[in-house]
């Protein structure tokens, strides 16, 4: 069966523009895993407030940017005092514990934005209007530039982790706890800092999404459950590999859309999470333990 | 060795630890219960009017979380208005209406525990509502196996009163069938004979898109494709992207927040430009134009309610609807958005179900038979009850035919561009009661 080579080229733009955004909201999502143990099931709500919060700065200002801005300070504020009210107390226990509290949030940010801003969809208006032609499609700009953000933010981020004095206590909280807290680095304060990052990352998704299909309060389940196939895919707590993973589960499912329906389509990124856990179960794209002689997580919980 | 979180400084230095005493437990719960207690001892607003006269407990569903919770909440103000203003007009029979509402969070198994939970435990006297067609349908054997009627209040597909029928459930208002035979005859012969299918890809979408494959080829026209997408999807493009051919136009048939997305994506990659954009009205809701805003420009579509007056609905019934309606919906949703067919549907079945239980003498739920005969047939006159017009429930499969509206969207806003009679929109009815 020859495939055309128009479907190829415009699932691969796709493929790459839903994995940058995948990637943004993952990198958050791993992040806030690999430092704190914690599994986030309410980063998808995150997203959600962030969105709704730009919608409303928009609705004000007008302006694009300044939304942006202003959802990530919000949700960034927003997400620090729920983890030094709510996670910080369950940090240590039964993985469960955390999984039930940030479920139980992610409802209660739900019922929040039904209560705070009704039912009705809110808009936000893309900052770039315009499209191109594309084979028989006009495609819009903004969605390729909504890839081009998200790495921008990916990337300035990663060099903040790579060269600068926070971003170095970040790295070493994620490798040894106890270590860095010997070391003097205030751990608890690195926690709340960087679940505060992880919801900035959340909320500017959620406000670079906003203009492609509008926002209701329900948004964020859809970006949460493809964030934990990627981040398990990835390798849980590996922000390299996550983002590495969103663009190959995107770029997968874009493919298998050529071929048969997308809704179908998606039942490859489930078989990705399957054969992971199943073949390499610290992800696809960290070392497995066997070649590297020890992995981290095996030295923090020894 | 193990990490003990809970043993370092940091953990254990926060103000609740260690603190949560049985005493305060026991403190907290008493306090609990006397709140509690006090608000049962509060009477409910009819009791003041009606003094000891029972209410009739009238259950309705709806999804007030979930994927389709904003269109719950706005089909949920419809049902309030009625209720609230047959309290304000009396009541019916000299008793007022108790509403027990119940979230079934848009998931059809938890409308089926709720279901029989208002059968089982709220002692429900009859039903009002429903949302999700996936839903009704869960339900309808619960109201079946214990005789208590059930008036639809948004739910279109089509097998609900065709092959899955029920003695006890209604329809006051058009399914999809009537919807294709009064649209299809103007999409073929004023925009296109060549049509490709777009739909939300469960009960509603798919009942919709069977109705218009088939009015659409009687009208002389053909649905030459169809590209199914299911409900809640956040990124239509995939799907979208793949939509190419030769055909005249592109009709879509999607609701609440999907309708937003595939407005938004379908015109942000060209396609209402390259096709004829037409579709199902629940695209173009009041509820969903501010999200969409401009991008709806062009849109020709169908619905049996408008938020306009003009032509058949410039009347005092439905300006004053209208107005209740906008001030409702004002306190659920402080961008004060118009009410839609959802609100208005919702409103007329509760009233269609205040007749029936006029007309009969209805006491409770052992007169679901008596309340059955009295609406089998029922023809009501466009009134404050009824804004949106003359409507009649046919005998034979409880199915309600209305008039309907085509509209085209320009300058954001809904312009009547054809009526089509309730006469010219009926389709033979396909049930058999058990």
């Amino acid at each position: 069966m020859a495939i055309p080579f128009d479907q190829i080229l415009i699932q691969t733009v796709n493929g790459l523009v839903n994995g940058m955004i995948l990637a943004l909201v993952a990198s958050g999502l791993t992040l806030i895993f690999g430092i704190m143990d914690v599994v986030n099931f309410a980063h998808g709500d995150l997203v959600m407030l962030g969105a709704f919060v730009g919608a409303t700065t928009i609705a004000a200002t007008g302006s694009f940017w300044l939304a942006f801005l202003v959802a990530a300070l919000v949700i960034a504020v927003f997400g620090a005092a729920l983890q030094a009210s709510t996670l910080r107390p369950l940090l240590g226990r039964d993985p469960l514990t955390t999984i039930l509290a940030t479920f139980g949030i992610s409802l209660v940010l739900q019922k929040y934005a039904l209560w705070q801003w009704g039912p009705s969809a809110r808009k936000i208006q893309e900052p770039i209007t315009g499209q191109f032609a594309m084979f028989y499609l006009e495609y819009p700009w903004y969605r390729v530039a909504t890839a081009f953000f998200a790495g921008a933010i990916i990337g300035a981020f990663w060099l903040f982790l790579k060269y600068g004095r926070y971003g170095i206590w970040i790295r070493a909280t994620m490798q040894d706890r106890i270590m860095a807290s010997a070391m003097g680095i205030p751990v608890p304060l690195v926690h709340t800092a960087v679940f505060a990052i992880g919801a900035a990352m959340a909320a500017a998704s959620g406000v670079l999404f906003g203009p492609l299909g509008g926002v209701t309060q329900t948004m964020g389940f859809d970006f949460t459950l493809r964030a934990f196939i990627v981040v398990v895919v990835g390798g849980m707590g590996n922000l390299g590999g996550s983002i590495l993973a969103a663009i190959f589960i995107s770029l997968l499912e874009a493919y298998a859309s050529i071929i048969v329906s997308p809704s179908q389509a998606v039942i490859v990124s489930f078989m990705a999470l399957i054969l992971t856990l199943l073949f390499r179960p610290t992800g696809l794209f960290v070392p497995t333990p066997s070649s590297s002689g020890a992995c981290w997580r095996c030295r923090r919980t020894s | 060795m193990a990490e003990r979180w809970r043993d370092e400084p940091w953990a254990t230095d926060l103000w609740w630890s260690g603190k949560t005493t049985r005493r305060r437990v026991l403190g907290l719960g008493a306090t609990a219960a006397g709140a509690l207690g006090a608000t049962l001892l509060v009477p409910p607003p009819w009791r003041a009017a009606f003094g000891q006269a029972r209410p009739y407990k009238i259950g309705t569903m709806q999804p007030l979380s979930g994927p389709t919770a904003a269109g719950g909440k706005t089909a949920l103000v419809g049902t309030q208005m009625a209720v609230e203003r047959i309290n304000r007009t009396g009541g019916v029979n000299g008793r007022p209406i108790e509403l027990v509402i119940a979230d079934y969070e848009s998931k059809p198994d938890v409308g089926r525990r709720k279901a029989e939970k208002f059968v089982s435990e709220d002692r429900i006297d009859a039903h009002q509502g429903g949302f999700m067609s996936n839903v009704c349908l869960a339900c309808m054997p619960v109201w079946e196996e214990h005789k208590i009627v059930n008036m639809i209040g948004v739910c279109l597909d089509t097998t609900i009163t065709t092959t899955r029928c029920s003695r006890y459930t209604f329809r006051p208002f058009d399914y999809a069938p009537a919807q294709a035979v009064a649209f299809a005859p103007y999409l073929v012969n004023k925009l296109g004979k060549r049509w490709h299918i777009a739909y939300q890809d469960y009960a509603f979408g798919q009942s919709a898109r069977d109705a218009y494959v088939a009015e659409i080829k009687r009208a002389g026209g053909e649905v030459v494709g169809g590209t199914g997408i299911p409900l809640g999807t956040a990124d239509m493009t995939p799907f979208l992207s793949k939509i190419s051919g030769n055909f005249d136009g592109l009709f879509g048939v999607f609701a609440a927040k999907d309708a937003v997305t595939v407005a938004t994506q379908a015109y942000d990659l060209g396609l209402t430009k390259k096709y004829r954009w037409a579709g199902d009205g629940s695209i173009a809701e009041s509820t969903n134009l501010p999200a969409i805003g401009s991008k709806i420009e062009g849109f020709i579509g169908q619905n049996r309610y408008l938020p306009v007056f003009e032509g058949p609905l410039n009347t005092s019934y439905h300006r004053r609807f209208f107005d209740e309606a906008v001030a409702a919906l004002k306190k659920i949703d402080p961008t004060g958005p118009t009410p839609d067919r959802f609100v208005q549907s919702n409103f007329e079945s509760m009233n269609f179900l205040k007749l029936g239980i006029q007309k009969s003498g209805f006491q409770g739920r052992q007169d679901s038979a008596k309340l059955i005969a009295a609406l089998e047939g029922l023809e009501v006159k466009e009134s404050d009850d009824f804004p949106q017009g003359d409507k009649s429930i046919r005998r034979e499969d409880h199915q309600a035919f209305i008039r309907q509206f085509i509209f085209e969207m320009r300058g954001g806003k809904h312009r009547i561009i054809e009526v089509v009679p309730r006469e010219k929109t009926v389709f033979p009815a396909a049930c058999k009661f058990a």
